[in-house]
């Protein structure tokens, strides 16, 4: 300080500027007038005075102390301020700098501006992450061992990276290196005297060996000039020497080492490329085990890529080649990496250890490498070490530069065929979709059309005078209607309720039904709609709006569902019924009141082909003769016949209680599915209609058999057109196909007959 | 110790190239009369377990290149290694004759190992170079054992590779004995140690 003190005088004597220690070196008042190293000489001895007299206790702030001891063994210079020791570590490099974060170092540094080096230096945190990684690990890689084991392992690495991170500011990196080749047998010893590890076989220990040293060396490797090119070393200045010579070495063939390699086979160019893409992520591997690890991968394709059997004789030169193609980033500092903290004993021993004691004489070979070596003329050596590294090995380069991208040609390759793959999938799945519904599509029309065959609908006209008028004014007139018919024919009842559960469709022929009974002018009015709904919808207004029960209008859902099966059925004969219905409403009535011959005879409006055919099957040809009261019955059977297509059990109901009073009247019976041609259809429908009202007639007792067996004959003459229909034999097919009926256990004639009714009756519920 | 073997030894095959160390390796390791063989990974390096005395044995052998031009390099193969198996080829004088150098090599390289003398390829007389008395004596001049083997035809492999291990075996074993005799001086030397590292 004295020396300050002289500063302001105008003229400095060269001597004041000089080291005060007699040295010729300039001295600097920041160096208290001494030059830099006597400074660090003397501040070297006054710290030893002062730790010999004040601190021989203290164990904590070693580290601090052991600073400028390691600041010695780096620039080998005598002693050091603290202050000037910080700067110049500032000036080192930057990776010291960061070192100085993570390590208690920087803390202490701090404080030796407070001048407090006794302060004990807050503890370093390790972050809590790498221990919740390393449980992690630990849980899936030993499953089976006791947590204590796990424990004791994170305890270890804990004590571990403390340790090195300690030790690595004071020693040496050999030092160091020996020290962590201590704390793994530590570590070993620990697992073989522990009770912890008392059932631990020494696989298991080896093992949890090598997850310690992953964990811990994954963790110190990410901190800087720790244990990965330690400050202290030069390798990375090594690491660039050997890139630039390796550069310089491109040139370097498979015929100057000796080494079998045939360029222009793919599969050696493969193995070749694989070999190299292990040598290049041994630099991205933590752990020296990872490291080790990938350096035994490539081996194992090196020696693929000599031929079996191979020998040392043949791996070396491949290695040495490989090597030099691949131009390993850090190379050295990762060789040494390994060879200082992995764990001695798997380096002298084992696969791995055997293939990096060949990696590291192939890095010799080539840090070596002569023209002797290469067995070639020191002159041509040289003159190819002159040439721009960027011109030598551009064969192989482009070999591998093939490799590459036939590898990543592959890999879209892999990609595309994946996405080929996935489609076809997709599309397989949507055909299924797709078959799944044409099969179910048939299914349903199968069903529409069992149920429809089996339940075919016979419509009694139904003459109830007294009670027609109730209906007309209620909504529900058939209500008032059922108890009177009830007792006659209990099981036609069931029977409609069977219908009714059937769904939907038997909902609608029931609404449709309501409307007639209302009014005959509000029917006509209602049968655009239901057409426009449905086209098949078969509207029964014109005498049934009268009778009302006698009204059979079959609008049957299912068949506007499926438009196929209506067309089977015939309700093309839809478009009739309106236009008769009105017309012969009244007289109809009338006429029907009379006698069930009338019912039966045939209409007038010129389905006469038909109906003599139909007359011939039905052995009721007198009957058809149509009268004048014909026409109008032929307008309700009309009626009846699209009822039954649409909804049995609609007209069931009114049916039953129709027919039984008025028995002697013309029973209808529905065979009208049969016409799938839509003219023969309506032909057939009348046909059917007075076929059954014929053998009504005939037959008055049992009318709904009678009729039924009619029906068959007009099948087999309808042959084409309707074969289910013609089936029909009431009783099994309808216990079969029509679960509705067979539920309510009405016998089959029995559920013929109550099913037209029964949808009505439902359907004024509803 | 669940353990599947009660020592490890590491052995070294060296020699020139073209001696047949590889062949020997792999009669060796993958010869059939041997069912404790237990893996083959690729020729250079084998393992081999072997019972002597009621002992386990896991022989691990490395191969090594043998070109003249990898010679100053193969130092770091000896790192850790019990036994060396130094192999010429009897129908190749110069193979013979540079046995010395491999012997001078080992000298360097280790400190104590074992060895023995393989002449290779001794199954066709009339090729013949090295004539075995000449071996023998020099053998006897260096204190090694010598095997004349043929891996081709497989004789004395097994042999040889059985002195060696039990050479090794049995300098371990005294090694042993000698630490046992010192191990309260290695401890003290620990503690030692220790407490030297707490002061600095």
């Amino acid at each position: 300080m004295s020396f300050a003190s002289k500063m302001p005088s105008l003229r400095i004597d060269q001597s004041d500027l000089k080291c005060k220690n007699g040295c010729d070196y300039f001295g600097n008042p920041q160096w208290q007038g001494y030059c830099s190293k006597c400074h660090r000489e003397q501040m070297m001895r006054q710290r030893r005075a002062e730790k010999a007299s004040t601190n021989p206790s203290a164990t904590l702030p070693k580290p601090e102390q052991k600073k400028p001891e390691r600041g010695l063994k780096l620039s080998s210079h005598s002693s050091f301020s603290k202050f000037e020791e910080k700067r110049l570590r500032q000036s080192e490099t930057l990776k010291k700098a960061n070192l100085l974060k993570f390590s208690v170092f920087k803390k202490s540094s701090s404080d030796d501006h407070d001048h407090t080096p006794e302060k004990r230096p807050p503890e370093f945190k390790i972050p809590a992450m790498v221990f919740e990684g390393m449980k992690h690990d630990f849980r899936a890689r030993f499953p089976a061992l006791a947590p204590q084991v796990d424990r004791d392992a994170r305890v270890f690495v804990h004590s571990f990276i403390m340790d090195v991170i300690k030790c690595a500011n004071v020693m040496t990196v050999d030092e160091l290196s020996e020290r962590v080749q201590r704390q793994y047998q530590r570590f070993m010893k620990h697992m073989d005297t522990s009770p912890h590890f008392g059932n631990v076989d020494s696989d298991t220990k080896e093992l949890l060996l090598d997850f310690v040293e992953k964990h811990a060396m994954t963790y110190l490797h990410e901190l800087p000039s720790v244990v990965f090119s330690p400050s202290g070393t030069d390798d990375e200045r090594l690491d660039r020497a050997m890139s630039e010579r390796i550069q310089q070495l491109s040139w370097v063939g498979e015929r100057h080492l000796e080494c079998k390699l045939d360029r222009n086979s793919a599969a050696c160019r493969q193995l070749l490329y694989k070999a190299i893409s292990e040598l290049l992520g041994m630099d991205s591997a933590m752990s020296p085990g990872g490291k080790l690890a990938r350096v035994r991968r490539c081996c194992r394709h090196v020696l693929a890529l000599c031929g079996a059997p191979a020998s040392a004789d043949d791996l070396l030169p491949a290695l040495i080649f490989t090597v030099l193609k691949a131009n390993p980033p850090r190379l050295v500092s990762n060789i040494n990496f390994v060879t200082r903290f992995c764990n001695a004993q798997r380096l002298m021993t084992g696969e791995g250890g055997y293939y990096f004691t060949n990696l590291c004489c192939a890095v010799s070979f080539i840090e070596n490498l002569t023209a002797e070596s290469l067995n070639m003329d020191k002159k041509e050596f040289d003159c190819y070490m002159a040439m721009p590294a960027s011109i030598g090995g551009s064969a192989w380069a482009a070999a591998l530069s093939l490799c590459g991208c036939a590898r990543e040609a592959e890999e879209q390759l892999a990609a595309a065929q994946a996405l080929l793959r996935e489609a076809r999938d997709v599309q397989a799945q949507a055909q299924a979709v797709h078959d799944n519904a044409a099969t179910f599509e048939e299914q349903i029309v199968k069903k529409v059309q069992d149920v429809l065959s089996k339940t075919p609908l016979e419509i009694k006209p139904r003459r109830e005078l007294p009670q027609f008028g109730k209906f007309k004014s209620s909504a529900k007139p058939l209500i008032d209607l059922e108890p009177s018919v009830v007792p006659k024919e209990t099981n036609p009842e069931p029977s409609d309720q069977a219908l009714a559960q059937t769904g939907t469709s038997v909902q609608q022929p029931l609404i449709d039904y309501k409307d007639p009974p209302i009014d005959h002018k509000e029917t006509e009015a209602e049968q655009p709609r239901i057409d426009s709904r449905v086209p098949i919808a078969l509207p029964a207004p014109p005498l049934t709006t009268k009778d009302q029960k006698e009204q059979q209008i079959l609008t049957v859902d299912t068949s506007s569902t499926e438009p196929e099966k209506l067309n089977i059925l015939g309700f093309e004969v839809i478009d009739r019924p309106s236009p008769k219905s009105p017309q012969n409403l009244d007289q109809n009535w009338d006429l029907k009141q009379t006698s069930s011959l009338e019912l039966l005879t045939p209409s007038l409006l010129g389905f006469t082909p038909f109906d003599s055919r139909s007359i011939d099957e039905l052995m009721t040809p007198d009957e058809f003769v149509s009268d004048h009261l014909a026409p109008g019955l032929s307008n309700i059977n009309y009626d009846i016949d699209l009822s039954d297509f649409s909804g049995d059990n609609s007209l069931a109901e009114d049916a039953p209680k129709a027919k039984d009073p008025f028995s002697p009247d013309g029973i209808k019976k529905f065979d009208p599915f049969a016409p799938q041609p839509s003219t023969f259809a309506e032909t057939l429908e009348k046909f059917n209609e007075f076929s059954l009202v014929d053998a009504k007639t005939n037959r008055p007792y049992d009318p709904f058999e009678i009729v039924h067996r009619n029906t068959d004959p007009f099948s087999a003459g309808l042959a084409v057109t309707l074969p289910q229909q013609t089936t029909d034999p009431f009783s099994p097919q309808q216990k079969e196909g029509t679960s509705i009926l067979d539920d309510n256990n009405s016998p089959t004639a029995a559920c013929l007959l109550p099913s037209p009714l029964l949808p009505q009756s439902s359907g004024k519920p509803a | 110790m669940a353990r599947e073997f009660d020592h490890l030894f590491k052995l070294l095959i060296i020699g020139d190239s073209g001696v047949g160390k590889s062949c020997l390796l792999l009669r060796f390791a993958d010869n059939t009369f041997s069912g404790s063989y237990i893996t083959t990974i690729g020729v250079d390096f084998k393992i081999r377990t072997l019972e002597i005395n009621g002992e386990r044995i896991k022989l691990q052998i490395w191969d090594t290149a043998g070109q003249e031009r990898f010679r100053t390099i193969t130092s770091t193969y000896y790192r850790g290694t019990h036994g060396v198996i130094v192999v010429y080829d009897v129908t190749n004088g110069e193979s013979f004759a540079n046995v010395k150098r491999w012997l001078h090599e080992i000298e360097q390289n280790c400190d104590v190992v074992n060895k023995v003398l393989v002449g290779n390829k001794n199954d066709c007389p009339s090729r013949k170079v090295v004539v075995i008395e000449d071996a023998q004596r020099f053998a006897n001049q260096m204190n090694i054992p010598l095997f004349e083997t043929s891996a081709k035809e497989n004789i004395n492999v097994e042999e040889m590779f059985l002195t060696i291990t039990k050479m090794v075996l049995r300098s371990k074993l005294e090694m042993k004995e000698r630490q046992n005799v010192t191990s309260n001086e290695t401890v003290h030397l620990k503690r030692g140690h220790k407490t030297k590292k707490k002061c600095c």
